[in-house]
């Protein structure tokens, strides 16, 4: 067994209910940062996204028009 | 007054004030006992005014009396001219004012007749804890329930900030707090030896990133681009910011106990972590600051923007310092140190205390429809809240570095060099450098208060005409 072998070795069988919970927990909201962060910086969303940076200075309009 | 106006303010102006107040009383309380540790006859051998009894009624005063209502006021004041709606329910706004001002009476009750339940930053005992639930709950529900009612199609990422603050908040109080009460004012936590300082940790430092992180970072997002009367520079900067920093700061905890029976990985996880926030943390600062990016001029005039501003640079220095703190080599030298101390106050000095000011000060010349009685004062308290945090954290810097460095030398037979007194000793100077620090923010905020004061009665005898109109 290679030292990288051995460093990332891990006992499955030795893990708890609680331990496999957060493991999940975390491999999913992994994958869902990653999923925001190609949404976020997708260069099809920058116009409707970038957008929204006027709602503060758009106040009276968002008053006035009712529901966009 | 309710009923002719546009948005439920008024229970803003009473959380705006409060929390000037606050500011002032929960300093003072602050500089007291910083001058007991340079000077301890200032403990008047009186129980009640003690530091170990004081202390956490300082830190209470500050991060739940001031920053409490200064959250509240500012939530509250935003979501309704972000959603174009008013507050869900007025009523629940003012059982929020009521209910979170009684929490603080009983704290400032009971801490220095010494109940407390031994938890830093959370040392109410159960019967507060369960009050302290229920108005968070109350004020929670107003927020969501306004946003649910709002006119634009989008929620702006302020409100997406105050909301990661206020669902992470009730989930850590609730969590930390459990215990078995003994009686009225004693309980024991559920949780304990390693465990219990795990949650501990798990609340405090999710304190510092939901509480006066998210939130405060809230109140940057509406109330920059408001002041600047910018847009803020990117907006997907601030989607990636708010969603980095609500994955990544709950991880933070452990890096507070290296060094300890804590499992050795979960600290160094904990750092790992840490390293990685200060790109989010950064990215936020930048978008702040960017926001200004070719109108910087307007530092030269706005007062209340350059409170903005110079919150956002401390912002981005403790959040560099945090997580080189965390690293474990050198978290050897500064654990328990007075540097850590200085940490927290260049985050809550500098930024949290200035981005609430600059806030405050925009809050109060909406709500009232007019000027400032004088900007020249809020300049003065610009530079009184900087020098003072200045002089705060250089103080607390070299006493903790030196701390560190005594505690840990030894000669060559092994024996430690010095004994635990003299590095208290050694401290006086820089203890007394902390105080004349704390003092000088004190009383910037007490100039705060009287510019406040003074503008508040100067709209009630003469209302401006030439204010930008509240729209109230």
């Amino acid at each position: 067994m290679t030292s990288l072998q051995e460093y990332f070795h891990t006992d499955w069988a030795a893990l708890t209910s609680n331990d496999w919970v957060g493991l999940v927990m975390t491999v999913v909201v992994f994958f869902l940062m990653i999923a925001i962060y190609v949404y976020a910086l997708h260069p099809s969303n920058r116009e409707k996204l970038e957008a929204q940076r006027f709602i503060p200075l758009d106040e009276d309009r968002l008053d006035t028009e009712g529901r966009k | 007054m309710e009923t002719t106006e546009k948005y439920h303010f008024d229970v803003v102006r009473w959380f705006s004030v409060a929390a000037v107040i606050y500011l002032v009383v929960g300093t003072l309380v602050g500089v007291l006992i910083a001058s007991q540790l340079a000077w301890p006859v200032l403990n008047f051998d009186i129980p009640y005014l003690t530091f170990g009894r004081l202390r956490p009624l300082h830190t209470n005063a500050v991060i739940f009396a001031f920053g409490g209502c200064v959250l509240m006021a500012t939530a509250f004041y935003s979501v309704q001219r972000t959603c174009g709606v008013k507050l869900w329910s007025n009523k629940l706004a003012w059982f929020t004012f009521w209910g979170w001002n009684l929490i603080i009476v009983s704290a400032v009750i009971t801490l220095p007749l010494g109940l407390t339940s031994g938890k830093e930053y959370a040392e109410l005992e159960w019967p507060i804890d369960i009050a302290i639930a229920v108005v968070w709950v109350a004020y929670t529900v107003n927020f969501v329930m306004t946003i649910a009612n709002r006119k634009s199609s989008h929620i702006y990422v302020s409100n997406w900030f105050f909301l990661g603050m206020m669902i992470m908040i009730t989930y850590l109080h609730v969590v930390n707090s459990l215990a078995i009460p003994v009686g009225m004012f004693k309980s024991y936590s559920i949780f304990s030896g390693v465990q219990d300082a795990m949650i501990q940790w798990w609340w405090g430092h999710n304190a510092v990133g939901f509480y006066l992180t998210a939130g405060f970072l809230g109140i940057m997002y509406y109330f920059v681009p408001k002041q600047a009367n910018r847009p803020m520079f990117s907006y997907r900067l601030s989607v990636i910011h708010f969603w980095a920093l609500t994955f990544g700061y709950v991880w933070l905890g452990a890096h507070h106990l290296q060094y300890t029976a804590l499992p050795d990985w979960t600290g160094s996880l904990g750092a790992a972590i840490s390293i990685a926030m200060i790109i989010p943390s950064w990215g936020g600062a930048i978008n702040g600051m960017m926001t200004l990016s070719g109108a910087w001029d307007k530092l030269r005039t706005d007062y209340v923007l350059r409170f903005l501003i110079a919150s956002l640079a401390f912002y981005a220095m403790s959040t560099f310092e945090g997580p080189i703190m965390s690293i474990k080599t050198v978290n050897a030298l500064s654990h328990y140190t007075d540097w850590t101390v200085g940490h927290v106050h260049s985050g809550a000095l500098g930024w949290v205390g200035m981005v609430a000011a600059g806030a405050l000060y925009h809050m109060v010349m909406k709500l009232w429809n007019t000027e400032m009685y004088s900007s020249k004062l809020i300049n003065t308290h610009f530079w009184l809240a900087t020098v003072g945090t200045v002089i705060y954290i250089v103080a607390l810097w070299i006493s903790g570095i030196m701390q560190g460095l005594m505690w840990r030398d030894y000669d060559d037979f092994g024996t430690l060099t010095y004994t635990f007194a003299e590095s208290v000793a050694a401290m006086h100077p820089y203890y007394a450098m902390r105080a004349v620090g704390g003092f000088l923010y004190m009383l910037g905020g007490v100039v705060m208060l009287y510019n406040v004061v003074m503008t508040i009665r100067q709209a009630s005898t003469h209302p401006s005409t030439s204010a930008e109109p509240a729209r109230a």
